[in-house]
């Protein structure tokens, strides 16, 4: 094709265009009369909810879609990729959020990887030179030498940036590009985004929430919605309400007003619980802590602090090393999961697609995952699907779960339907202790408002709740207890309207609370000082 | 592609009904007919001709049809020990394996009843044929305890433990019934002892009563699949292990029962063939033939995707057609196996045409632009 079309293209002068894309799938029209537009050296914030096409039009500009109508024009020549391999040939280059790395590997064979002067004979050496200089001028840090998988996510996506341009890439599209990291690793990728974009590199993240990234940013944010464009504004004049109100359609609620219930009698108990990672390393440390009917105790940390251990202890999925669970006053230490379910313990993980739902099974199957051991829809060995759809139906309208039908597989769901029909259907239980891991994690706006006001709803209702979650506001607005957790222990144990902000911060990052010392925690669940 | 002023595309099918797959099966099998007369050609043959006395042997011949239908239910039993496993996401390659153990254990109620000195033994059938069944369905169980147990307990890789346990047990049968086995013909000849007549399994209008059990099976597996608690969780761990687990299911019990049930299906396709057929009713010298011959049910499981109902025609065609073929390759004088070579081209066509229930063709007029 026409290689070296951005070859001498300067700052301000338009990389990248997109008129009228239009794509439609069977059933969807995905992309509707797109435009877009991006010069050299911009920093141009693609925004919407889950379902309103970003991913169809990042495919598009990425080679993997064709459109059904519309053209893309790069360096102001019309192109139709036939592949990626053609965009990435004409310098474009995708930074995926499911990194495609091979981890077995080093660093450095993945960047080469695909690359078109491998193949033949490798200079890892010149090579290393080169890549080390991207490093420098951008301020990426890496070690080009270690394998893929002893990357932290946030190191696996400067492998995959590191890979885009030194295959020549002029246009970096970002997909959801802080997804998964911790807030300094998101800081340094911001300031290697605003670097880049200094070198003439034009720049498109998509952003599905975390509207702060794109106010930090961006130049210009485009705003999409049911596949069309809603609006394309200069981020200089928006806000993070405006912007949020552009993608959704209406003004949303950023604060909960935290309900205080009456609190009841105490339903969990957990003393001095150990366990072991996956990894073989010691992951909890001997937690104790309680909760008791009515209200929430948040557990904020970054990820690989052990949080997930303790969720899957609760639930039943992992063996305690050492300590004591008590559920009311019954010992549940070594329950399976499926007593804890019978118990009315319910447990929402983490993991949507590949724990907390079946992919090829419809939704009143996926549904029949919290029922098919339940007196009320199972008799004698048979499930009673004709009961489990009619509880299906009433969950699908309750919780506006958007699905053509009960029968649609769960795949079909986006993240936040998905996240929407897992939740209805714990508490549909209506579970004395819910575990809620990471609830809100990668949902759009208005998902986001709708489970928490969900958890809300619950405590109302008397259950005790454990809110596990990376969004240190989340758990600062909703939570009675705030635990934050670093390298398996907790930090301390604040009541929530004590919680300031920075200090839950930096407990996060390691550092206890004096005011609050971790022996009362201990000791007493923390909860009566 | 253009076609004059359409063009053919391939698109994604959101999803496939019923009646769309059973048409993809028939042309398929059309299409695979169809491919196979060439080599009828090559030979020298016409392919009308052939598969005219292919189909009318099979199906339609008082010495043919007999012939199919036993094959028919050995082949549906193979079927079904493939598709309980399968069902949890597990392959079970060990059917050969798992009904030899199921004959052995068969043969074993007849020796201790003395079947293996006289010939003439009266001996009861309505007792020792249920103790036969059991047995053979209890050996067979036995044996898919193995991997069923290994994959449950310490996650060891099934399709390696079944596969290597068919070895270990065609060997074993060869233990048994070659010189000085507790099983030998007391002819020798290499086979086991005969049953004696008064325990030949009973025929219904000369078909072995085993035909209710594999007709049953289908019923019975279909009901289990579609209604029952216990097959809602062999399909939530055939779907997603880690997700049947939150939901509170057994990740140990889930593969030792598919394996253990598959098995014992398998041990009763073993009776069936060695102690319910007439003119067999023994362990023959050429019993790798029908062990080689349950793979099929590997086959005639993928083809019917699962589905215990549709494993009926699947099974009956591929029975058919392996007597057919047979039969045609010694009347025409075919220098080449034309049995095996036949459901080979079969297979290969019905697999591969499993790509059109994912996506369609479509013909649709050419817009006006061009590339």
């Amino acid at each position: 094709m026409q290689n070296g079309l951005l070859e001498s293209i300067k700052r301000g002068e338009t990389v990248l265009e997109a008129r009228g894309i239009t794509k439609r799938f069977p059933g969807v029209l995905a992309n509707d009369r797109i435009d877009f537009e991006i010069k050299a050296g911009e920093i141009h914030a693609i925004l919407g909810e889950n379902g309103a096409g970003k991913t169809t039009l990042m495919n598009i500009l990425f080679g993997l879609y064709q459109p059904d109508e519309g053209e893309v024009i790069i360096g102001g020549k019309e192109v139709k990729f036939r592949s990626p391999l053609d965009a990435i040939d004409l310098g474009i280059g995708m930074v995926h959020q499911n990194r495609k790395l091979v981890s077995a590997h080093t660093v450095i064979e993945n960047i080469v990887l695909g690359h078109p002067r491998a193949g033949k004979i490798l200079d890892l050496k010149r090579t290393g030179h080169e890549i080390n200089e991207l490093c420098d001028r951008y301020g990426f840090k890496i070690d080009l030498r270690a394998k893929v998988w002893q990357l932290s996510e946030g190191e696996k996506q400067v492998v995959e940036i590191l890979k885009a341009l030194y295959r020549g890439a002029k246009v970096l599209i970002l997909d959801e590009p802080t997804s998964a990291l911790a807030p300094p690793e998101t800081k340094k990728l911001l300031a290697s985004i605003e670097a880049m974009a200094r070198d003439e590199l034009a720049i498109v993240p998509f952003i599905t929430h975390k509207l702060p990234i794109v106010l930090a940013i961006s130049d210009r944010v485009t705003v999409l919605r049911r596949g069309r464009v809603t609006a394309r504004l200069e981020t200089a004049r928006v806000t993070e309400k405006s912007l949020a109100k552009e993608m959704v359609g209406r003004e949303v609620i950023f604060r909960l007003e935290r309900t205080s219930v009456e609190k009841g009698e105490p339903i969990l108990q957990v003393e001095n619980l150990s366990a072991v990672s996956d990894k073989g390393f010691l992951a909890l440390k001997g937690i104790s802590f309680s909760v008791r009917e009515g209200e929430i105790f948040g557990i904020a940390g970054v990820s690989g602090n052990g949080q997930h251990e303790l969720a899957e202890i609760l639930a039943g999925l992992r063996k305690a090393e050492g300590g004591k669970v008590t559920l009311g006053g019954r010992d549940i230490t070594y329950c399976t999961s499926l007593e804890r379910w019978q118990m009315g313990i319910g447990y929402i993980p983490s993991e949507r697609t590949e724990v907390g739902s079946i992919g090829d099974f419809s939704l009143v199957e996926n549904v029949t995952m919290n029922f098919y051991f339940d007196d009320a829809y199972s008799q004698r060995g048979i499930v009673d699907y004709r009961n489990i759809r009619k509880l299906t139906q009433e969950i699908v309208s309750e919780y506006s779960v958007m699905a053509p039908s009960p029968d649609t597989k769960a795949k079909n769901l986006s993240g936040g339907n998905l996240q929407k029909l897992i939740l209805a259907r714990v508490l549909s239980r209506r579970p004395r202790l819910l575990i809620a891991n990471l609830p809100t994690q990668g949902l759009d706006v208005g998902a986001t408002e709708f489970v928490r006001n969900k958890l809300m709803e619950a405590k109302k209702q008397k259950a005790g709740i454990i809110l596990i979650s990376e969004d240190l506001d989340e758990v600062l607005s909703l939570s009675d207890w705030v635990a934050p957790i670093y390298e398996g222990e907790f930090m301390g144990i604040i009541a929530g309207e004590e919680t300031k902000r920075d200090r839950v911060g930096a407990m996060m990052a390691g550092s206890r609370s004096s005011l609050f010392p971790p022996q009362v925690g201990e000791d007493e669940g923390g909860k009566e000082t | 592609m253009r076609i004059g002023s359409h063009e053919l595309k391939i698109e994604k099918r959101l999803m496939l009904v019923g009646w769309q797959a059973a048409v993809i099966s028939i042309l398929a099998i059309m299409f695979a007919l169809a491919l196979f007369s060439i080599i009828f050609v090559l030979a020298g043959i016409n392919p009308l001709l052939a598969y005219q006395e292919i189909f009318s042997y099979a199906f339609a011949n008082p010495y043919g049809l007999p012939l199919t239908i036993n094959r028919f239910i050995f082949l549906l039993l193979c079927t079904y020990a493939f598709i309980i496993p399968f069902r949890a996401g597990l392959w079970n390659i060990g059917m050969t394996g798992q009904l030899y153990a199921g004959t052995l254990g068969a043969f074993a109620i007849l020796f201790a009843f003395g079947g293996k000195n006289s010939h003439t033994a009266e001996l009861s059938p309505e007792i020792l044929i249920p103790l036969m069944l059991i047995a053979a369905a209890l050996g067979g169980g036995v044996l898919g305890a193995i991997p069923g147990f290994l994959k449950g307990k310490f996650n060891i890789n099934e399709i390696v433990v079944t596969m290597m346990l068919n070895f270990i047990v065609f060997w074993l049968v060869a233990f048994m019934i070659k010189e000085g086995g507790l099983f030998m013909n007391p002819g020798g000849r290499g086979e086991s002892f005969e049953l004696p007549p008064s325990v030949y399994a009973p025929l219904i209008t000369g078909v072995p009563f085993t035909i209710f059990l594999g007709l049953g099976l289908a019923v019975l597996l279909y009901f289990l699949f579609a209604k029952t608690k216990i097959g809602y969780q062999i399909r939530a761990y055939g779907h997603n292990p880690a997700a049947a687990r939150y939901a509170g299911i057994s990740t140990f019990k889930i593969p030792l029962l598919v394996f253990v049930i598959g098995g014992a299906v398998a041990g009763l396709a073993g009776y069936h063939y060695f102690a319910a057929v007439p003119g067999v009713y023994k362990i023959a010298r050429n019993y790798g033939f029908f062990g080689d011959l349950a793979f099929y049910g590997i086959i005639c499981g993928l083809i019917s995707l699962g589905n215990p109902l549709l494993s009926i025609p699947v099974a009956l065609l591929f029975g058919g057609l392996s007597i057919g073929g047979r039969f045609v390759q010694g009347k025409l004088h075919i220098g080449f196996g034309v049995d095996y070579a036949l459901l080979g081209v079969l297979m290969i066509t019905l697999v591969a045409f499993q790509f059109f229930y994912r996506y369609r063709l479509v013909l649709r007029p050419l817009k006006g632009s061009d590339e």
